[in-house]
């Protein structure tokens, strides 16, 4: 393709991209540079690179990067897991019964996740129906410390984004070439087998896509952390998007949570291009 | 004498007359008597939402059936609001709201910032249409900075102790006078009980709420949270001892329970009858006698604020809630002033006075069976926040690393200091204090 058509097809989303990728990126690196508050957005004032050597000296960003680390290694295997093997079974029913199924397995996904986490939290306040069960069933009151917020972030998350790797694999699914399956069962292959040997291989580039998407998505959680915890530091529950957000908002450090975001995105990268990498060198092969 | 005892002086006669008789109401509420304007006018209107502020809005909203006039009500926690309005007026550009709500903290914060318009042209305008003079001249100048008045006072508000009489009559034993009281009657009760959700409850659910809580046992210690030349005074011997005051109720009345009491979860609590006892804002008591919200009225009482020691004053605040309008307002702030007004003129204030305290005299007959504790503690009270600018500063770093103390994190002095460091720095940079 010669580069002038290249351009032109490519030209407009190169431009949008810039306006709204670009250009605040660099914004905020910019801004990262101020000691700026609410009091003197106007006339912010030049400090170099000393928001960046705070954030990283910040004893509280790391405990929240730690919580986000913990965070994506428990939610994303779980996504994973969970989405596939619930596609498998969903696969195995047929007629309504299957579209009953699988929309009742969407409704998390088709909630607004704020409305969505405050209906979640909802359930473990003082007249909560999960909080009264739990009293009943455990003969003990149910509180709000560091793990049970912790592991009510953890579930919740889990909860709301699974039906979308169902969806994505359940699609994988109905591509799968039947005649290989059923080849596989008349030279004797267990479920088990087939499963391993047919059907893993075969939504390998949608694990690939998915594992991509749902450390992205895990790496900027906030609903359900902002909700949860209100952001009281007794839970040590903050995430890196919440504490950029806290020091913003509460703290008024603008310029720091700048640097903080712009470190975010460092980090970002640093674990998505060896998932891109593989990516590439994945279609490449297919190819 | 001084203003702030003035104050106090004019809130403990306003209270003390609101204890009286309820009558009829002098004219109905709820009506609108603002003319249409010529063109379509949309205001949006900003602030927290409780039982009092909620039917100032309603009456506000009235103003909605005036042809041309649409009026957008958003009411939001008292730290949405903060951040919304940071967000919104820090640039400086035009405003995308009309009409502001907040408290005392608020008038420094936002007026000292330059956010607020100065009403006194148009107080002067119509001080005798709505009859202005009603409203305190102590009141009013609670809402000025260097003689512009930033706010229109609209409710006073204080914390005191909401408890079940049955239970404390039971038990043999008096609302609580001071925290050690507090921590004794905790002791009683049991932290384990499982009878209740907690022993006592207090709003440490959230980190602001640990500050405003500091703030009024510091007071009742006699401290301050700004000393000269605008430095942190609130981390010297009687900061710790407040801390250690609010670690004792932490301990032996909320531990795990705190993050759980919220201020919405107290007034539900108390509904319920899940907990025995309360310091909680009189601005939520009057749901306390209101059948419709609990089965226990006739046992749900009321007393004054406990004080941090013996003979000091109450660890209750005084504190006035004011309507205000954006200095970058786009719209008419004549009208937008005559619509606040028609949301709080005599007739609704006197409505208003069964969901908390308003702050006119005349409203002074009407009231419910909470107002003798109210009126108890702010005659006694450690008053309100400074009006230094930086004393916003204080308030933030201050809510920064108390909670770290009740985790063990930090000690009372450790959190004290690092708060008083930041402040420093902050203020410093913000030129409040001479670098």
């Amino acid at each position: 393709m010669e580069r002038r058509i290249f351009l032109g097809f490519a030209g407009p989303s190169i431009v949008v991209m810039c306006l709204l990728m670009v250009m605040p990126l660099i914004m905020a690196i910019w801004l990262g540079m101020h000691f700026m508050t609410f009091d003197n957005v106007l006339e912010p004032q030049w400090v170099g690179l000393r928001n960046f050597a705070a954030a990283l000296g910040d004893e509280r960003f790391w405990q929240s990067f730690s919580f986000t680390a913990l965070y994506i290694a428990v939610v994303v295997p779980s996504w994973i897991v969970i989405g596939f093997v619930v596609a498998l079974l969903l696969d195995q029913v047929t007629g309504l019964a299957r579209g009953v199924y699988l929309s009742i397995f969407l409704l998390p996904f088709v909630i607004v996740p704020i409305v969505g986490t405050i209906m979640f939290r909802q359930l473990f306040e003082p007249s909560g129906l999960l909080r009264w069960l739990y009293q009943e069933l455990l003969n003990e009151r149910f509180r709000y410390t560091e793990q049970t917020v912790k592991s009510l972030i953890l579930f919740h998350g889990i909860w709301y984004v699974t039906p979308f790797t169902l969806v994505v694999y359940f699609a994988g699914l109905q591509t799968l070439p039947q005649d290989l399956m059923e080849a596989s069962g008349i030279d004797g292959a267990t479920r088990l087998q087939k499963i391993r040997h047919i059907v893993i291989p075969h939504v390998r580039s949608l694990t690939l896509f998915i594992l991509l998407f749902s450390i992205m998505d895990s790496y900027r959680v906030f609903d359900s952390v902002f909700v949860l915890t209100g952001l009281n530091p007794l839970y040590k529950a903050n995430t890196i998007m919440t504490y950029t957000y806290q020091t913003a908002t509460q703290l008024e450090r603008l310029g720091r949570a700048n640097a903080m975001a712009v470190l975010t995105i460092i980090g970002i990268m640093v674990v998505l291009i060896p998932n891109l990498y593989l990516s590439w060198k994945e279609q490449i092969a297919e190819r | 004498m001084n203003r702030q005892k003035l104050f106090t002086l004019v809130i403990l006669a306003l209270v003390t007359g609101l204890i009286g008789m309820p009558g009829a109401f002098a004219q109905e509420a709820g009506a609108c008597n603002v003319e249409a304007p010529m063109e379509a006018v949309e205001l949006n209107a900003l602030g927290w939402s409780f039982p009092i502020l909620d039917f100032y809005y309603s009456e506000i909203e009235a103003c909605d059936q005036v042809e041309n006039i649409d009026i957008n009500v958003n009411q939001l926690s008292g730290e949405d609001v903060q951040e919304q309005v940071n967000l919104a007026l820090s640039a400086g550009g035009d405003s995308p709201y009309d009409i502001l709500s907040g408290a005392n903290g608020q008038v420094a914060d936002w007026g000292g910032k330059g956010w607020l318009m100065p009403l006194n042209d148009l107080i002067d305008k119509y001080r005798d249409e709505y009859d202005l003079d009603d409203i305190p001249a102590a009141n009013w100048d609670v809402g000025a900075i260097d003689g512009n008045i930033y706010g229109v006072p609209v409710i006073a508000n204080t914390l005191h102790l909401f408890y079940r009489s049955d239970v404390l009559e039971e038990m043999g034993m008096m609302p609580p006078e001071t925290y050690a009281d507090v921590v004794a009657l905790c002791d009683a009760i049991g932290l384990d009980n499982m009878d209740w959700d907690a022993p006592f409850g207090m709003d440490l659910s959230r980190p602001r709420g640990w500050e405003l809580e500091f703030f009024m046992v510091l007071g009742g210690l006699g401290g301050s949270y700004i000393g000269e030349g605008s430095m942190p005074a609130f981390n010297g011997p009687e900061g710790v001892q407040a801390v250690e005051i609010m670690l004792d109720v932490y301990n032996s009345c909320l531990g795990e329970a705190a993050s759980s009491m919220s201020n919405n979860n107290m007034e539900t609590g108390m509904h319920q009858g899940t907990l025995p006892i309360v310091k909680l804002w009189a601005s939520r008591a009057a749901g306390m006698s209101d059948p419709d919200s609990t089965d226990l009225t006739d046992v749900i009482d009321f007393a004054p604020a406990p004080r941090a020691v013996e003979g000091g004053p109450r660890a209750g605040s005084a504190w006035l809630d004011f309507f205000f309008i954006p200095a970058n307002t786009t719209n008419d702030p004549d009208l937008i002033f005559r619509i606040i007004m028609e949301g709080v003129d005599v007739a609704s204030q006197q409505q208003a006075a069964i969901y908390g305290i308003p702050t006119r005299s005349s409203a002074a007959n009407f009231g419910g069976k909470y107002l003798p504790a109210a009126s108890a503690t702010l005659a006694e009270s450690v008053g309100n926040y400074s009006k230094n600018p930086a004393n916003d500063i204080a308030v933030a770093k201050l809510s920064e690393f108390l909670p770290l103390t009740a985790t063990g994190e930090m000690s009372p002095q450790e959190a004290l200091d690092a708060a008083a460091a930041a402040y420093t720095e902050e203020a410093t940079a913000q030129g409040y204090i001479e670098g």
